[in-house]
């Protein structure tokens, strides 16, 4: 029974084909449209590959600066043959330079250039660089003297183009893994372990970088594929809805009622069903962007699980519009919520732009509409593809569906009959 | 045997249903004749537990169905007014939705479907989208849709507005079909009043959510039974003579229609001598006399001074 119900929305569904183009055909166009119109204003991240560029400023020559450190150490610690070359090992420009901005990995998308002090001025108005890492005078000396004799680490400077928002992250995760290890050796020292016969660890720096450099842009086509289909998938609560009220206005809800099913029980048939459709419309946009734009969807699992969730919450605005139809006799709540409602939402949401770049407070709120809080886990998902990055998205959702669906349940009238 | 007793139902504003009191025995067919408006769907609403009264009973075998409907559900059928059927599905489709939502088991389901398609003529139409059926075969699913489970009481509301004669006529056997093979009890709601005369048995009239006549086909009409019915024609009337007519204590219920004027009289006056003396004096020639057997449309002049469609 509970079946047949679900079957029969299928079949009316199917056999709408207006319905079906504002739910697949709508949402494909604008995709579509929208990525190739509006590709050109989101610049930069929008190629394949991400280029780095980063320009070094070097005081002063690493090798003299180890060679007076030795000079002056010579009379606390006793050098030996091993230690030095652990020294040798362990400078810090050279570890920036050759290990992390210029391994296996990382050359392929960072390009490194060396300035001169006098160019410093020109560099930063300029703009031509991602980054440009400014090490001072001594810094070699002050850092060796920090890590053997226990004195405060020295810093250098850097300036990032925050304008371009991956390359600045991606170059802050190198830095910081360039942090970790430097307090590693730190670490080393202090422990006295690097006064015995050990060869430095190799770190694995590749792997970190790896992930960080696959960290994929946000490209039109992608945020459009998510923006879009989150969008249009509240249309689908507002028609169903408004089917369910056409069962009311026609008395084929009358008729169930007279079947004997419980109230109950046919508004459960409208949740789920609306799950299974909304998986159906997000699994087709996907599949088509998928096809047409190559959007990546790497960690599918993860991407399914903002979607299930997101199903459930567009299952309970269905039941929610449902309830509000029947209790005011009227196809309005659904009527409002189609027309006008949804681009509200859709706003909220950051459905036709990013609104986070407006009012921290908007962007806030629109963590807790359900469009809102969705595209924001498949974009989270899209450059972390973590399960932690999207975990309070989930929470969000699932309040949200809750919410909704119970208070539908508790809206909706118990008896037919032609009120 | 379903009853309902005192049974009102009051809107805002409107009592829609006043101080009803009803009854039909398994195997009858009974009428529910009325105006728009009169209260005739929701005094049905109410008998099939789908909406709660304001005041009174539902009693089927004087177990009450308001708190405990299950009993009556089951062995009910009710037709809407409205077509209550899913015009994106087929006819077959329809049947099969309603069946299973029913809970009928697969292989009964699919017996009574072929049965039920006979009996209402779409046996060869199943397959069309019920959005493109006419009229009176979308009437005839609907009638259809609530006979799949073999309901012992059968409610039809309405159940032939706006629909060819054909159709009409193959409703009506169907109805009568269904009472006399089946043994189906039926509450039959119209404003034909020629359909209710052809079909029931026993027959109430409802006029402002009450009831204002009921019994025996007969007895209803012998209401008008010490009264008779006469239409005459004359080649030309004024206001003058009508009123002269209307002040004969004899007549009542003058009704004026251009050429033809028909009232009231009591059985047993004569009353041609009189008129042909008024028309001699206003030099009026009387073209046609006509006494008329009284009809359930009369009755419901009578009783209300309106006519039963207006
Ligand atoms: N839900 C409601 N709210 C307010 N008034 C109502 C409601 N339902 C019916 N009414 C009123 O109750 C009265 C009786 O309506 P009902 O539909 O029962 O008449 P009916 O005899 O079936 O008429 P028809 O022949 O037009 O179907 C009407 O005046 C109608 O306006
Ligand atoms: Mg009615």
């Amino acid at each position: 029974m509970f079946f047949s119900l679900i079957k029969k929305q299928f079949k009316v569904f199917l056999r709408n084909p207006s319905e079906l183009l504002l739910l697949l055909v709508m949402p494909i166009g604008l995709i579509i449209i929208l990525s190739f119109a509006l590709g050109s204003l989101w610049g930069g991240s929008n190629g394949e590959t991400m280029e780095i560029e980063i320009a070094v400023i070097q005081h002063e020559d690493e090798l003299k600066q180890f060679q007076n450190f030795i000079v002056e150490a010579k009379q606390t610690i006793p050098m030996t043959e091993p230690l030095l070359e652990s020294m040798k090992s362990m400078l810090p420009v050279s570890i920036l330079l050759d290990q992390v901005l210029n391994n296996g990995e990382t050359q392929e998308f960072v390009k490194v250039t060396k300035l001169e002090k006098s160019d410093l001025e020109d560099a930063r108005n300029g703009g031509n660089y991602n980054a440009i890492i400014e090490i001072p005078e001594g810094f070699t000396n002050d850092y060796l003297t920090s890590v053997f004799l226990n004195k405060n680490a020295p810093t250098f400077q850097v300036y990032l183009n925050e304008s371009e928002q991956m390359t600045s992250v991606v170059i802050q995760n190198i830095l910081d893994y360039y942090q970790y290890q430097y307090s590693l050796f730190t670490e080393l020292a202090k422990n006295q372990l690097l006064t015995e016969e050990m060869t430095i660890p190799t770190l694995d720096i590749t792997s970190n970088i790896k992930t960080v450099a696959s960290k994929d842009p946000i490209t039109s086509s992608t945020y459009y594929t998510f923006s879009m289909s989150v969008m249009f998938i509240l249309f689908l609560a507002g028609t169903i809805a408004s089917h369910a009220y056409l069962e009311k206005d026609s008395h084929i809800f009358d008729r169930i009622i007279l079947a004997q099913v419980n109230p109950v029980t046919y508004l459960a048939s409208i949740v789920v069903s609306t799950v299974i459709l909304t998986l159906l419309q997000i699994g087709i946009l996907f599949l088509v962007s998928y096809l047409i734009f190559k959007v990546p969807f790497t960690n599918l699992h993860l991407y399914l699980l903002i979607t299930f969730m997101l199903s459930l919450v567009i299952g309970g605005v269905s039941a929610l519009l449902s309830s509000l139809n029947y209790r005011t006799n009227s196809a309005e709540a659904s009527n409002i919520f189609s027309n006008a409602f949804v681009a509200i939402l859709a706003l909220l949401g950051g459905s036709f732009f990013n609104i986070s770049g407006i009012s921290p407070v908007l962007a806030e709120i629109g963590l807790w509409v359900p469009n809102g809080a969705a595209l924001e886990g498949y974009l989270k998902l899209v450059q972390d593809g973590s399960f932690s990055s999207i975990q309070s998205i989930i929470t969000n959702l699932g309040i949200q569906a809750f919410i909704l669906i119970l208070v539908a349940f508790l809206l909706f009238p118990k008896r037919g009959g032609i009120a | 045997m379903l009853e309902v007793v005192n049974l009102s139902k009051v809107y805002k504003k409107v009592k829609a249903v006043d101080q009803v009191n009803f009854y039909i025995e398994p195997g009858e067919i009974v009428g529910l004749l009325g105006p728009n408006g009169a209260g005739k769907s929701t005094t049905i609403a109410m008998i099939s537990t789908l909406i709660p009264p304001t005041e009174g009973d539902v009693l089927l075998r004087n177990e009450n169905v308001i708190k405990e409907p299950t009993k009556l559900r089951k062995i009910l059928g009710v037709v809407p007014q409205e077509i209550a059927l899913y015009g994106d599905l087929t006819a077959r489709e329809n049947l099969e939705f309603f069946g299973s939502v029913h809970k009928m088991s697969k292989k009964l389901l699919k017996e009574r479907i072929e049965i039920v398609l006979k009996q209402i003529g779409l046996e060869n139409e199943h397959k069309k989208l019920v959005k493109h059926y006419s009229g009176g075969m979308k009437r005839r699913l609907n009638i259809g849709v609530a006979l799949l489970h073999e309901p012992q009481y059968l409610i039809m509301d309405e159940p032939t507005v706006g629909i060819d004669p054909q159709s009409r006529n193959h409703i009506l056997e169907t109805v009568k079909q269904l009472n006399q093979e089946s043994n189906t009890a039926i509450i039959y709601t119209s404003h034909y009043m020629e359909e209710v005369e052809y079909l029931c048995n026993r027959i109430y009239i409802m006029d402002k959510g009450r009831i204002i006549a009921s019994g025996a086909k007969e007895e209803i009409k012998s209401i008008l039974s010490s009264e008779k019915m006469v239409v005459v024609k004359f080649n030309r009337h004024s206001n003058v003579f009508i009123q002269e007519l209307m002040d004969l204590p004899l007549l009542s219920n003058i009704n004026v229609k251009e050429s033809e004027i028909n009232f009231t009289v009591a059985k047993d006056t004569n009353l041609l001598p009189t008129l042909m003396t008024l028309c001699e004096k206003h030099k009026i020639v009387l073209n046609s006399f006509q006494v008329e057997e009284p009809t359930l449309e009369d009755v419901f002049l009578h009783l209300t001074g309106r006519a039963l469609r207006n």
